[in-house]
């Protein structure tokens, strides 16, 4: 580490949360500026555009992306001495023809801005590494007295230094609500709320240790966490463009729900995806892995140019693939050097050379229908495996094979007496025979099938005559056998997976991202910036790119990942630019607490559901969501955590907690997906009208995650919420708060029958246990009474509209 | 102070304590519960759009307009056949295109159905209004309104194919998952309607536009944003009626008690997000009256259903939907897109020249004139703007099949714009002597979206949402051009 970077890191540290708002920042007027943190946010959005790491669209030569561009080869800056810089004229000019920026750029520093790059300049103009860019660093946790949990020390050493202290600790009905939800995506029933209310009586910590095991190893934890990769990973049940047809590729998402409840380490995770089919020996499952690239729209519209909209799915793979493991906006460098972050375009290029060597293939899963006992099986309460094992195409194919060649061999030496004694037949023995006899021989002698010959070898009676009594049982179990195999072969599934090209299909840069347009030809490659692939004489493959971004040595992907699941577990992540941890970024509100996380994800075998229990175990997760007004006044968006967040639930989650508290929900885990009711007239809102046959008995009840999933007409009460479309990654969904929601949940068949279900659960159960089906808590007097004016079904149909419902507090 | 966006800060302010002095009855007294509120820091400062996303906004600059009504010609309309009068094209009908025109080019459907020969047009065309401006017979009522509308006859785009040309012209992007130009809208200069999403889409035609919702979706940005569509059959907005088995009494008594709730839960979380959601549920309750409201025409006279051509008002149409989007705008909707299909004509036995295109222009003439000599006779053109045109144009080139048509045509095309500081009677641009390229400029369709932009007060460049990294704009990255030549 340069001392550059660890001065900085020191700065950033110290004042980490000083966001782009700068609420904080006038009380900081004497602290030497920072690079990272203070200069780099204002030149880059102010000035990277046209004096930046782009070449092409660079103005007068000049660069302020570099110290040596802005001094040594611009010198227009001159360090120690603001009034005999350029850049401080320019920015502080009257005349309007050289001000900068330009006023039709739209773009206009503010007073304070000026200030700070006159200060910045007098204070020596010191340029730093973006702080993504360098590894992290294991830091140093504060100290704070009685505070044990690390991720607690590090939010409350950033609380005290604006005065401030953290939130008590939430009731225990917020917090069973608020752990299931966020764990498992479903509402405790009242019997677990009363149980845990009893056990953390007599021992908090205990009865909470013990809560957040039971939820990491239930299975409906790989749902739940599953949907959150799934976003990113765009999936949706259907092609997309306009003619959006169905396709077959669930397996995938099944196999990500089960990874996730095997807590398979994310660096394995992301090799499989990426790559499975490039392991050695791989695996079906790491065959259907590769599903997730998969997710990309295909157009099927007629007079389309195939290579186009193929071109177009590997634009958005290196995109998808930027944005949700480096956090990068990679895809920005398509049709030109990326303007803010050190990308060139030839990198982009480079990228997209991993990418741009596939064959597109479904294949055909089969189920084993002796699956083999899994020792694993049962390992994990609730079990982690869905459905059976499946085994593929060639497999399968070569099991058929085995049958047919043993039938062969019991049909061969008796080619000659069959030819013969079929020769001999008259008509009066003919009639004698079976129908399915009479049916083979009616076909001509070359064009039998091995099922025709073996049926024409039992109706000669030949084998008996031979005494071959168990060739003939032999036979009729091979026969019964080949039937079987071929009746498995024809319900197979299928499902979209990778497949690398033998040979390799060369890469171009694009001009302007026109993939008719094809300049230099690249090799597959990794950007510079960040730290290089292994030394080989081959050339890399998708393979080495998933290594690579799980290397140790990648300063992005770890951070990109913990910050991602904290975004999920408090609303907003600690760098709250979730997909660009570039230049544009905003900075780590707890830069050291993001490291931490990092370090920790990776030193803990990557394991998702270990970090995941560290964060909810903390004092920072637990504390209440309520609005304070000593922290509104100080920190009005809650960045420094001085309390919990109150989050509108995901859509699918909104619909879950509704099946739950009707008593309707189906707990079923995976499965090809379902088509519970959904309005009419829906499916005509495409340009085709795709069939929508409603499911009946338990399919009506799962949960959301299994609901088709069109990408142009998505389920109404799911859109409507916000879940996204698939068209491209998601990595933060929106929470948008609107009236369509509100007819929704007024109005929407499928509410209304939850809440006729409810109803009866009110009649059942009373009111008060209805709420606490809701909301896990017990209503107050003046609830119950405003509920008490309505009758049961508009009680019931209260609860499910109540904001506190759809809400995580 | 003229600051919108402040008088409705102030305004919303204002109805919340009325609210809160006249309605909280229980629980707590209504002083306790201001003071409460007062405590937890949610007293006055609170955003307008924290409240209400689709309050509205100051724009960037003073707008011509306040409403847009796109009518969107989904297909791909012959611009000859109908505004770009071409007489060579007869001349030469059956020949070649001179190689010139089409060296390079790339088409749809290049490896099957492309032809290079000239197809002549049957269509006359005669010369009306101050300015002699041609249209051919096949729109009748439209020639009437020409001194009233400016038809730009160089329109270009970038796309060949149905969906990604029209997300282009939609969204400004051939790609999925782009905010379209009603969302923008929206996004920009928020709403003044209270009872009724601030963006609304009416269909008609025998299918919806290929690529569907996405037309009208809100992309990147919130959905309140996005397009609602008013259905034709069953409730105009989904999930509009109260449930059967609910009386409307009932009804109101459950959103009441659900706001008393919410309540509650404000005052004892202090969230501001459960006043947004009070207020997105007395929207919604205002909707269910004002949504059938807006679809009940019968308080429309004789005349004026018979000017649109409306037969049965209560049969879903191209012309009821024109009628429909003047009594949106009425009601302060901001913007108002119709779809009506189908446009294709690429000459086969259900989509030619012949038969299917005079059909089609009978369909939309009619209403569409009536539409602007309607909002110009109540005094809401002014404050309108009316833009009519489809996705691309069509080729001179024929495609000869059982029958004739036109493959599609990006160089030059023709839509026209009326309203609020559109000149009257302009024809801008002209096209070579077959209507293939224009003779020296274009209207892109990014000249096009920052046209419509400007109207409403917005600057294209100013307009953009951070996603991914990228400042995302209606208008791209390339550049593009207001029209100024055919505003007033």
């Amino acid at each position: 580490m340069s001392t550059d970077y660890a001065m900085r890191w020191m700065a950033i540290c110290l004042w980490a949360s000083v966001i782009a708002s700068g609420y904080v920042a006038s009380s900081l007027a004497d602290e030497p500026l920072s690079y990272d943190r203070d200069i780099r946010p204002i030149l880059s959005e102010n000035c990277f555009a046209c004096h930046g790491f782009d070449e092409k669209s660079r103005e007068a030569g000049l660069r302020l992306d570099t110290r040596s561009g802005a001094i040594d080869d611009g010198g227009v800056i001159e360090p120690g001495s603001p009034q005999s810089s350029l850049l401080v004229e320019r920015i502080t000019t009257s005349d309007a023809d050289a001000l900068m920026p330009p006023p039709d750029s739209g773009k206009e520093l503010s007073d304070e801005q000026k200030e700070q790059l006159r200060r910045w300049i007098e204070q020596g103009a010191e340029y730093e590494k973006h702080w993504a860019f360098a590894p992290p660093a294991r830091p140093e946790i504060p100290l704070i007295e009685q505070v044990a949990h690390p991720i607690d020390r590090f939010v409350q050493s950033r609380l005290e230094k604006q005065g401030l202290t953290p939130s008590p600790l939430a009731a225990p009905e917020t917090l069973i609500r608020r752990l299931s939800l966020d764990l498992i995506g479903l509402p405790p029933s009242p019997q677990e709320v009363s149980a845990f209310k009893q056990a953390a009586e007599a021992d908090f910590r205990l009865a909470y240790d013990v809560l957040v095991e039971h939820l990491l190893a239930s299975s409906h934890f790989g749902e739940r966490w599953g949907r959150w990769w799934l976003d990113q990973a765009r999936y949706a049940d259907s092609h997309g463009y306009s003619i959006d047809g169905e396709r077959e590729i669930w397996k995938y998402r099944d196999w990500v729900i089960a990874a996730l409840n095997a807590d398979k380490g994310f660096d394995q995770f992301t090799i499989e995806q990426l790559a499975g089919d490039l392991l050695p020996n791989a695996t079906v499952e790491q065959k259907i892995a590769t599903g997730f690239h998969r997710n990309t729209q295909i157009n099927m519209e007629g007079g389309v140019d195939p290579e186009q909209f193929r071109m177009d799915s590997i634009f958005d793979r290196v995109a998808t693939t930027g944005n949700v493991w480096l956090g990068l906006s990679i895809g920005c460098a398509q049709c030109h050097d990326h303007k803010f972050d050190p990308i060139s375009q030839e990198e982009y290029y480079r990228l997209f050379a991993f990418l741009n060597n596939q064959r597109e293939p479904s294949i055909k899963l089969y189920p084993v229908t002796e699956a083999p006992v899994d020792s694993r099986e049962g390992a994990v309460s609730g079990g982690s495996r869905i459905g059976t094992e499946y085994i593929d195409e060639r497999e399968m194919e070569s099991r058929k094979q085995a049958v047919e060649h043993a039938l062969q061999a019991v049909i061969t030496p008796f080619a000659s007496a069959l030819a013969k004694w079929e020769e001999q037949l008259d008509k009066i023995g003919r009639d004698a025979l079976s129908q399915e006899t009479q049916a083979a021989l009616k076909i001509v002698a070359e064009k039998r099938d091995l099922r025709e010959q073996s049926q024409l070898l039992l109706g000669s009676g030949l084998l008996v005559a031979n005494g071959s009594g168990n060739a003939e049982a032999e036979l009729r179990r091979l026969l019964d056998e080949r039937t079987r195999l071929l009746s498995e072969m024809a319900r197979g599934v299928s499902t979209m997976v990778l497949e690398e090209l033998a040979e390799r299909r060369p890469t171009h840069i694009l001009i302007k991202g026109d993939f008719t347009r094809p300049d230099a030809q690249v090799t597959p490659g990794t950007p510079a910036v960040l730290h290089p692939l292994p030394a080989s004489d081959d050339l890399p493959t998708r393979l080495e790119l998933a290594q690579w971004l799980v290397d140790d040595a990648n300063p992005l992907t770890a951070r990109v990942i913990a910050n991602r699941i904290w975004q999920q577990l408090f609303g907003r992540g600690i760098v709250e630019t979730e997909n660009d941890f570039g230049f544009q970024g905003s900075i780590p509100t707890h830069p050291a607490l993001l490291d931490w996380l990092a370090l920790e994800l990776r030193d803990d075998s990557w394991s998702l559901k270990e970090l995941l229990r560290k964060i909810v175990t903390s004092h920072t997760y637990m504390q209440r969501s309520h609005v304070r007004a000593d922290l509104a006044g100080v920190d009005p968006n809650n960045l420094l955590l001085g309390r919990q967040n109150r989050l509108r639930l995901d859509a699918e989650i909104i619909r879950d907690v509704a099946l739950v508290a009707s008593g309707l929900f189906s707990a079923k885990v995976g499965g090809p997906p379902v088509y519970p009711p959904i309005p009419e007239g829906v499916m005509s809102q495409g340009q085709f009208k795709h069939p929508w046959k409603t499911s009946a008995g338990e399919n009506r009840y799962r949960r959301a995650l299994y609901t088709f999933a069109y990408r142009v007409t998505p389920p109404p009460s799911l859109n409507v919420f916000d879940a996204p479309d698939g068209l491209s990654s998601c990595t933060r969904r929106i929470r948008s708060n609107t009236p369509l929601q509100a007819l929704t949940l007024l109005n929407d068949p499928a509410f209304v029958e939850f809440a006729e279900e409810l109803e009866k659960r009110i009649e059942r159960e009373g009111l008060e246990q209805a709420f606490v089906y809701c909301t896990a808590r017990k209503p107050t007097e003046t609830e119950l009474r405003l509920l008490e004016q309505l009758d049961a079904l508009n009680q019931a149909r209260a609860l499910l509209n109540l904001d506190e419902t759809i809400t995580r507090e | 102070m003229n600051d919108p966006r402040l008088n409705r800060r102030n305004e919303l302010r204002d109805a919340t304590r009325r609210h809160f002095f006249s309605q909280c009855t229980l629980g707590l007294g209504s002083i306790a519960l201001a003071s409460l509120i007062a405590e937890r820091g949610l007293g006055g400062e609170a955003d307008a759009k924290t409240i209400n996303p689709l309050a509205p906004k100051a724009t960037h600059f003073p707008a011509k307009v306040k409403n847009v009504i796109f009518l969107f010609m989904a297909g791909g309309p012959s611009q000859l056949e109908t505004f770009d009068y071409k007489p060579k094209l007869n001349e030469l009908s059956g020949q070649p295109i001179p190689e010139s025109f089409v060296a390079g080019k790339r088409f749809a459907f290049m490896s099957s159905s492309h032809r290079n020969d000239l197809l002549g047009v049957r269509p006359a065309f005669k010369q009306y209004g101050k300015n002699g401006t041609w249209v051919s017979d096949l729109l009748p009522h439209t020639a009437e309104i020409v001194d009233d509308i400016s038809i730009v006859k160089i329109c270009k785009t970038d796309l060949f194919n149905h969906a990604p040309a029209k997300l282009f012209m939609n969204t400004g992007s051939g790609l999925f998952g782009r905010p379209s130009l009603g969302a923008w809208v929206t996004y920009g200069i928020g709403s003044e309607c209270d009872n009724l999403p601030g963006f609304v889409v009416l269909q008609s035609g025998p299918r919806g536009p290929r690529g569907g919702a996405m037309h009208w979706t809100s992309g990147m940005l919130p959905t309140t944003y996005q397009g609602v569509p008013l259905r034709n059959q069953g409730d105009p907005i989904l999930n509009l009626s109260t449930p059967k088995n609910i009386s409307s009494v009932q009804q109101k008594q459950l959103v009441d008690t659900v706001r008393e709730l919410n309540l509650q839960r404000l005052v004892e979380t202090g969230d501001q997000e459960i006043a947004t959601r009070i207020n997105a549920y007395e929207m919604a309750y205002r909707m269910q009256t004002s949504a059938p409201e807006l679809m009940d025409t019968s308080g429309e006279t004789a005349g004026t259903l018979s000017n649109y051509g409306i037969s049965n008002p209560n049969e879903a149409s191209y012309a009821r939907n024109c009628l429909l989007a003047r009594r949106l705008v009425e009601r302060g909707v901001r913007f108002v897109q119709l779809y009506h299909t189908n446009w294709d004509h690429h000459g086969g036995p259900t989509e030619n020249l012949e038969t299917h295109l005079p059909a089609i222009c009978k369909e939309i003439d009619q209403a569409s004139a009536a539409l602007i000599k309607d909002l110009d006779q109540r005094g809401l053109l002014e404050e309108t703007l009316v833009i009519w045109g489809g996705e691309f144009g069509r080729t001179p080139m024929g495609e000869v099949r059982e029958s004739t048509g036109r493959n599609h045509h990006i160089d030059a095309f023709t839509m026209w714009f009326a309203g609020g500081g559109v000149q009257r009677g302009a024809v801008f641009g002209e096209t070579d002597e077959f209507g293939f390229g224009p003779v020296d400029r274009s209207a892109h369709v990014r000249d096009i979206h920052a046209t419509i932009l400007h109207q409403l007060g917005l600057d294209h460049e100013r307009l953009k949402v951070r996603f991914q990294g990228l400042d995302v704009r209606l208008t791209g990255v390339e550049e593009a051009h207001v029209l100024h030549d055919i505003l007033a």
